[in-house]
């Protein structure tokens, strides 16, 4: 092909035109001097879903995955800051990712390669080289795989139903997903519209009941009596521990972050919304086995943000004042 | 009372051809006797739910589908039928159940549906020999579909050579199209460089990765305690392992994996369930899809129509998928469901589908008559039929007629 465009000559006045006019190609923009001081820090950087607020005050994140590994990177004791941001931003197309620390300008390459962003499949890792108390590792069990299972499928079906599908939770939605990424209504109801078909396809896609059915054919008492039963078996799972964290680990491991980080949300997050059917989610939570899940949710979160507490029960103190 | 479970028909030897059919199967049979329910061999497009295995109560007229919200069903049941009599563990049961459904099904879909050898060798010829007439043209495929989405995530589509073999032959058609040169098939055969590669099919090309994927998975279900388990989770360890040890492919990695590599606590599982004592297919309470429901061989006849239409329908692109929503929230208003088992609280919400969804989808079904129409006249009119080549040129016989009028004086000669 090339050959044959090198043969065909060029007409004359195409040929003027780029003659006295030449195509130049110019160097890259540098960045500007703002993306430096932005990710030039003392600290590693975590880029999650949050809100302003909260990721000043290094408050949890709202999005399960997110929270997962902010929580494990604080039981492993990496000292880090966390910055809102979203999906566009990260380098694998999905949040978080985790800025090393930079303590000069990136001009060379070497540099360049040393703070290189770590994606959530090696944050693993990244915790373990440089925490201060590095957790335990997960249990040695195939055990572990199945119940992992409980929370990749039925309870992650759950959320994703309670959040983006359930329309009196469209408010918390609009909050949290949609509004800080345009002030347009057109692009507002086109994001609304892609994350509801999204979390619809990902829910059929892990369920049975995709064989032969298809989109719109979503059985919700389905999902969640699905959810309930997981949150049982964890919860008896949590009961046959000896040390109060999953598989008798002697201090909280990854499994430990992945539950707390989907029962934090569902008791937290979906409590602020309104109405029952949203805050379903919750109350399966709490009632799941004897409140063991609703009690290591809360040791977790006392472990990790315990000034938090303090200033949530003066809150309620003023309140009742 | 008599219940009606709806589910897949028989293939391969096994009840059904679907995992989670198989288990409810496996799960009555074991919990009762052959006289308190009735198997229907049905395809999802007749049932109200669209999905099997599904539950039927003629008594009350209510329809239940999806394994565990029917084993949730029958266990509301006064005891002793449809209870299992095992020691519960209830945690471990329900992790390994989820764990079959999320990572076992992707196996038997790579397996069966995926991979192109046996999906034409064994999959589809199952379907046919269980579906009626027409609709084989339009579910199987409409399943594999399905199916190759939930392996996705494996990164394994280079099984399906079907759609490789599709894409090449585009290609090189697009580049007859608009190259200068043509090389011949017989030249071009040889120009194609003959590695180790070519020569293996895909199943031998990504062995290494399957076996290392089905190991994972097998690993995790041979340490599970199955003894321990409630009946409902074995019997669904049974449908999906079954689905693997069981039909005849000719690629059979799967079955190697799970036959030959180790895992004999597993084998023994679907060799209990397979016993001589239950589950052959004629031992159970089939009844006949017809004569069940007392139709006319004509109204019997219209109905499979109307589910063929449907499921052409779900094939036009675009169009397809606004009409299955459609249909789906139209029919979930006529399926009544046994009160709620689950004791969530619930309100049910007003699925009544709106003015202007009904406006939409007469709009579609309008322009798709009109296209259908237009399609067909313009196909008349001149368009020459399908494989018909489009222009057509005759090579002129050179007779003596084309020497002139010399030649012309000499063809009489001939003649």
């Amino acid at each position: 092909m090339s050959t044959t465009w090198n043969s065909i000559p060029v007409p004359r006045p195409l040929q003027q035109l780029f003659d006295s006019v030449p195509l130049v190609t110019y160097d890259a923009n540098a960045l500007p001097t703002r993306a430096q001081s932005n990710t030039l820090c003392q600290l590693p950087t975590l880029y999650v879903f949050a809100s302003e607020r909260d990721a000043r005050l290094g408050l949890p994140s709202y999005n399960p995955s997110c929270l997962k590994w902010q929580t494990f990177l604080k039981l492993a004791g990496v000292e880090f800051r966390i910055v809102p941001s979203t999906n566009h931003a990260s380098p694998t197309g999905a949040l978080p990712f985790l800025l090393p620390v930079r303590t000069s300008p990136t001009t060379t390459a070497a540099a360049a390669a040393s703070s290189a962003p770590i994606p959530a499949s090696r944050l693993q890792r990244y915790a373990l080289d440089h925490g201060s108390r590095p957790p335990p590792p997960n249990a040695k069990t195939l055990r572990l795989d199945a119940y992992q299972a409980l929370l990749d499928v039925p309870i992650r079906n759950a959320w994703l139903h309670t959040l983006y599908l359930e329309p009196e939770n469209s408010p918390l939605l609009e909050k949290l997903y949609v509004t800080w990424a345009s002030s347009s209504g057109w692009v507002q109801g086109t994001i609304r519209h892609q994350l509801g078909r999204a979390a619809e396809g990902e829910i059929l896609k892990t369920s049975s009941s995709l064989s032969a059915a298809g989109a719109g054919e979503l059985d919700e008492d389905a999902v969640y009596s699905a959810a309930r039963d997981a949150l049982n078996a964890l919860a008896s799972l949590l009961a046959e521990s000896e040390t109060g964290w999953f598989f008798s680990a002697t201090a909280p491991t990854l499994f430990d972050a992945s539950v707390f980080a989907y029962t934090h949300l569902m008791l937290q997050v979906l409590s602020e919304a309104d109405g029952e059917d949203a805050a379903r989610l919750g109350v399966l939570v709490g009632q799941a086995g004897s409140g063991e899940l609703r009690s290591h949710q809360q040791r977790i979160y006392q472990m990790l943000w315990p000034s938090q507490i303090w200033s949530e029960g003066e809150s309620q103190a003023d309140k009742t004042q | 009372m008599v219940l009606e479970l709806h589910v897949w028909g028989p293939a391969f030897g096994l009840p059904s051809i679907d995992a989670e059919c198989l288990a409810a199967i496996a799960y009555l049979a074991r919990t009762t006797s052959r006289s308190e329910y009735r198997l229907v061999q049905t395809s999802p497009s007749a049932v109200p739910t669209h999905h099997l295995p599904a539950l039927h109560k003629p008594s009350a007229n209510t329809w239940i589908s999806g394994f565990s919200p029917i084993i949730s069903h029958l266990r509301s049941f006064p005891s002793p039928s449809f209870h299992d009599d095992s020691p519960p563990h209830h945690g471990d049961s329900t992790a390994y159940s989820a764990f079959l459904t999320a990572h076992a099904a992707p196996l038997i879909a790579l397996s069966l549906y995926v991979s192109s050898a046996n999906y034409a060798a064994t999959t589809r010829p199952a379907y046919s020999a269980i579906l009626p007439f027409p609709l084989p043209w339009t579910e199987p495929p409409a399943i594999r579909a399905s199916m190759s989405l939930r392996a996705a995530h494996l990164g394994l589509s280079s099984l399906d050579t079907d759609a490789a073999e599709d894409a090449s032959i585009a290609e090189e058609k697009a580049a007859a199209a608009a190259g200068w040169v043509h090389i011949p098939a017989s030249l071009s055969a040889q120009l194609k460089s003959k590695s180790v590669k070519d020569a293996l099919t895909p199943e031998q090309a990504a062995r290494i990765k399957l076996d290392g994927l089905a190991r994972e998975v097998l690993d995790v279900l041979a340490e599970a305690d199955w003894d321990r388990m409630v009946l409902s989770a074995r019997c669904l360890a049974y449908g999906y392992l079954a689905l693997m040890a069981v039909p005849d492919v000719p690629r059979p990695w799967l079955r190697e994996v799970l036959l030959q590599g180790g895992y004999p606590s597993l084998c023994e599982l679907v060799g209990r369930f397979r016993g001589p004592e239950a589950l052959a297919a004629e031992k159970l309470p089939w009844e006949e899809s017809a004569a069940h429901s007392g139709q006319s061989s004509l109204v019997a006849g219209l109905n499979v129509g109307a589910r063929f239409a449907q499921g052409l329908i779900y094939d036009i692109p675009g169009i397809g998928e606004e009409w299955r929503r459609w249909w789906a929230r139209r029919r979930k208003r006529s399926v009544r469901r046994p009160e709620d088992t689950a004791g969530l609280t619930q309100k049910r919400r007003d699925m009544s589908a709106s003015g202007a969804d009904t406006l939409l989808v007469a709009g579609v079904g309008m322009a798709a008559v009109l296209a259908v129409n237009a399609g067909f006249f313009l196909y008349r009119s001149g368009v020459p039929s399908f494989g018909a080549p489009v222009h057509s040129w005759q090579m002129v016989r050179a007779g003596l007629s084309s020497f002139g009028a010399a030649g012309a004086m000499f063809s009489g000669l001939n003649a």
